[in-house]
């Protein structure tokens, strides 16, 4: 008898179906790798699973009892726990406060049992084995100790079932295979896990059974030992159909961009040479330096040796530096790094130029509102006036706002992080035609992404990092999405181990 | 959406925006209505007495920079003592050497430093604004209370433990008599002059705010900082360069309180005035958490402030040690209003549409 039995279960948002009558079932006493793509709906079956959402349909049998629209205190009450990739621990407090987090020992009168959370604490750590300090302050952990207590919390509420989400990101070789070695343990006295990673290798080193989700549907699933690496990728991804492709090939001009021996946080020695014209993508997931080399790459983050010189001059420094040396980067996280929600559509457009046009103090309003209807028309901004608040508009007309703000400095080269991030798809398909038509016209682009039939589309060369390290490059002609993915989770080292 | 204008939406949009001059009118007509009840009537002078009342044009022009302040989502507590240092300076500077041009530069000189210290310790050292100020305030002041014992009474202007413009001096009567207590009369409606150089101040920096690049990226970063950073703009110097325009404006406001009041007691003057900038700006409909508000609101909350003030001192029943009490009251009345409103709206309108369906 399994531990959990989700059934026929389907969600869909603003009519969008993110999952599709889909089963999962995990067995007690094992390991169960959850694993998709981004957008695969792992994330919507688990907070189905931990009561976050209502399902629209479906049933959920846990440990034994079926859950209807369970609340999240009535799953966790019945031994279920949710580890967050980013992790939930109070740094200013100890060790043990945060075991006991929310269900302190105390004495009447609400005062503390302290000694007695102390000594449990470290009974607790010790049937683990688990070193680490009861009374220690958490902030003083490393980031893996930090993960194995907040997994050791989950423990200690006697959780029967427990989801770890991508729990190895923060975490070093040896802290992993630490880490793996206490979920066996656990495993062996009978608790379940809902494992869920987009690193092959790891799947294959810990895992009993797999479940793959694609577009919301259960694809497959079965005993790891039976699959390879290469099968499950190819689960993963399927036989996606382009949908029209509007990529041509062009001519590219001379090297405007040049990284040698470029390192930084979160990635290092990296060499590239990028043509005028030419759009490059940069790939990988979580943890694999993507986004920080691009961020670097615009001095939002300090570099830490080697160099970088744009249409043949070394640049050194912040933003501005490379502002004026006309590149300009459109974050990733719209709303937390793009977004001025207290200011208007125009506002927000001009945001960037008024900082390279300093010297005229004043804004020539009616130039601006001319410049502004031009990018409206290119662009194909859906906004009513240029005086509207910026959040009055969805997100991917937004996401055009920043475009523009941009494009108004006249940037060559135009960095772009996670460009469609929570963008709709007809959005999405008018932001590749816009890339290429920039391309077109002699800007050079980079985009950060995860998703492979969003580099195909655009990308003339793909660049894929894995922990820090390139560790592949493909031609457009090259580019597949089974390739990409058996690099950017490292399958082609797994699939040679094995 | 496609709703004509007519008087109603005007009328409802003008509320949105510019809420402080409805707060003002209200006040005005309580105002107005308490003059009455004293059995006087109420005209002209009165609103002349608001125009020129301390908390309109001291704290008034210090307002203006405490509004850019709080914009980019910080806040400065020293400006009461940055006013009694910068005025002891100010009037040391008048009584030494009797040139008005060196008066005014050292008025301004002094208030830069004085805000540059607070800016460069908030922006750059990254210490809370809250604490940089609150300790400042303590500085500023205690500064103040040392220099009027340390310096002769000659210089000092007066020997009672304060600075005294000295009316030895042959500039006194022109900085005095013609600038600081004297009006503009136009069309039978006097302006005192240091009212009307706060409104200049005022214009001034609401044509900053809003058709200047630097005043659009002041918003920019109290609205988020972090996507202001990525898009260029020097946050740190946005954040410093606040407090040093508040120091200039604190030294405009030095050079009214010695043209005007024509001394300053370090021990009492220029008490609470930084909450009572505070008060004006929030009473301006400028929000505390930053990014949003129109300079033009500090005109109107000053003015209301300040009237709310001649409010609670013509009720003879309220003593003076009650005053504080009243006035506290009206402030959060006010606010209370101004947020809670569009809340109960919503809740309301909510509610309905709930209904509807």
């Amino acid at each position: 008898m399994g531990i959990l039995k989700m059934e026929g279960v389907s969600k869909s948002f603003d009519g969008n179906q993110v999952l599709k009558n889909v089963d999962f079932f995990v067995e007690t006493g094992e390991i169960h790798a959850l694993l998709g793509e981004n957008g695969a709906g792992k994330s919507t079956l688990l907070n189905i699973l931990a009561g976050v959402l209502q399902p629209d349909a479906g049933s959920i049998t846990f440990a034994g009892k079926s859950y209807h629209n369970p609340s999240i205190k009535q799953m966790e009450r019945a031994g279920l726990a949710f580890v967050h990739q980013e992790l939930n621990v109070v740094n200013d407090l100890s060790v043990a406060e945060n075991i006991f987090f929310n269900r302190e020992l105390t004495y009447p009168l609400g005062l503390l049992r302290k000694k007695e959370m102390l000594q449990l604490t470290g009974e607790l750590f010790a049937t683990l084995g688990v070193e680490m300090d009861p009374a220690q302050k958490v902030a003083e952990l490393k980031t893996s100790q930090k993960q194995l207590l907040e997994i050791c919390r989950a423990l200690h509420t006697d959780a029967k079932l427990m989801i770890l989400d991508e729990p190895t990101t923060a975490l070093g070789n040896d802290e992993v295979e630490h880490l793996f070695s206490i979920l066996r343990k656990l495993k062996a006295d009978g608790k379940s896990f809902i494992f869920v990673s987009h690193k092959m290798p790891e799947v294959f080193q810990l895992a009993d059974r797999y479940t793959v989700l694609r577009n919301g549907e259960k694809i497959s699933t079965g005993r790891v030992a039976d699959a390879t690496p290469l099968t499950i990728t190819t689960d993963m991804v399927g036989e996606k159909y382009a949908a029209k492709d509007v990529y041509l090939p062009r001519v590219f001009g001379e090297p405007v961009l040049e990284l040698e021996g470029f390192s930084g946080q979160g990635f290092r020695d990296v060499n590239l040479i990028i043509r005028k014209g030419e759009v490059v993508a940069l790939t990988g997931l979580a943890g694999s330096g993507a986004s920080e080399l691009m961020q670097t790459m615009f001095g939002a983050l300090p570099s830490s040796g080697g160099s970088i010189r744009v249409s043949g001059e070394e640049v050194r420094g912040g933003i501005g530096k490379f502002m004026r040396r006309q590149v300009g980067m459109l974050p990733t996280n719209r709303k937390e790094n793009s977004v001025i929600p207290d200011q208007s559509v125009l506002e927000n457009e001009y945001l960037a130029e008024h900082n390279l046009s300093k010297a005229k103090l004043f804004i020539n309003r009616g130039w601006e509102t001319n410049r502004y209807q031009a990018l409206k028309e290119l662009l194909g901004i859906k906004a009513q006036n240029p005086g509207d608040a910026v959040t009055s508009l969805s997100g991917g007309n937004q996401q055009k706002v920043f475009f523009a703000r941009w494009l108004n400095t006249d940037v060559d080269i135009l960095l772009l992080d996670n460009p469609t991030q929570g963008v709709d798809v007809g959005a999405k398909e008018e932001i590749y035609g816009l890339i290429l038509a920039l391309a077109g016209q002699g800007k050079t682009i980079i985009i950060n992404t995860l998703e492979i039939p969003e580099i195909k589309k655009v990308s003339d060369r793909c660049v894929v990092l894995y922990a820090g390290d390139v560790v592949a490059a493909f031609d457009h002609d090259d580019i597949n999405e089974r390739d990409v993915m058996l690099y950017s989770t490292n399958a082609v080292n797994a699939e040679k181990g094995k | 959406m496609g709703k004509k204008s007519n008087p109603l939406t005007l009328l409802a949009s003008l509320w949105r925006d510019h809420s402080y001059i409805f707060v003002f009118i209200v006040i005005l007509i309580v105002y107005a209505i308490t003059i009455q009840v004293n059995g006087n009537s109420f005209g002209g002078g009165h609103v002349s007495s608001i125009l020129s009342s301390q908390n309109t044009v001291i704290v008034g022009t210090m307002a203006i920079g405490m509004a850019l302040v709080i914009i980019t989502g910080q806040i400065d507590l020293s400006i009461g003592s940055s006013l009694v240092l910068c005025t002891g300076v100010t009037i040391i500077a008048f009584n030494v050497t009797n040139n008005i041009f060196i008066t005014i530069g050292a008025a301004l000189l002094c208030g830069l430093l004085l805000g540059a210290v607070n800016g460069v310790l908030a922006a750059y050292a990254k210490i809370p604004p809250f604490i940089v100020t609150l300790g400042t305030m303590l500085i500023y002041r205690s500064l103040a209370l040392w220099g009027v014992r340390a310096v002769d009474p000659e210089i000092s202007g007066s020997s009672s433990s304060q600075f005294a413009m000295s009316s030895d001096n042959s500039m006194y009567d022109l900085m005095r008599m013609q600038f600081g207590t004297n009006s503009l009369k136009l069309a039978g409606f006097s302006i005192p002059f240091v009212t009307i150089l706060f409104l200049v101040c005022l214009v001034l920096f609401v044509v900053i705010a809003r058709n200047t690049k630097y005043g659009k990226a002041v918003y920019a970063v109290g609205s988020n900082a972090r996507a202001a950073h990525l898009s260029g703009v020097g946050v740190q110097w946005i954040q410093c360069s606040v407090f040093m325009v508040t120091g200039l404006l604190v030294g405009v406001a030095s050079v009214i309180q010695a043209c005007k009041v024509g001394n300053i007691t370090p021990a009492s003057s220029g008490r609470a005035y930084e909450m009572y900038a505070i008060a004006a700006v929030v009473l301006g409909g400028i929000a505390m958490s930053g990014g949003r508000g129109n300079m033009l609101g500090v005109l109107f909350g000053a003015l209301s402030y300040a009237a709310i003030d001649f409010i609670i001192v013509s009720i003879p029943a309220l003593s003076a040690d009650i005053q504080d009490t009243f006035q506290g009251l009206v402030l959060i009345l006010v606010i209370l209003v101004q947020t809670a409103g569009p809340a109960i709206k919503e809740k309301f309108v909510g509610r309905r549409r709930q209904a509807a369906t």
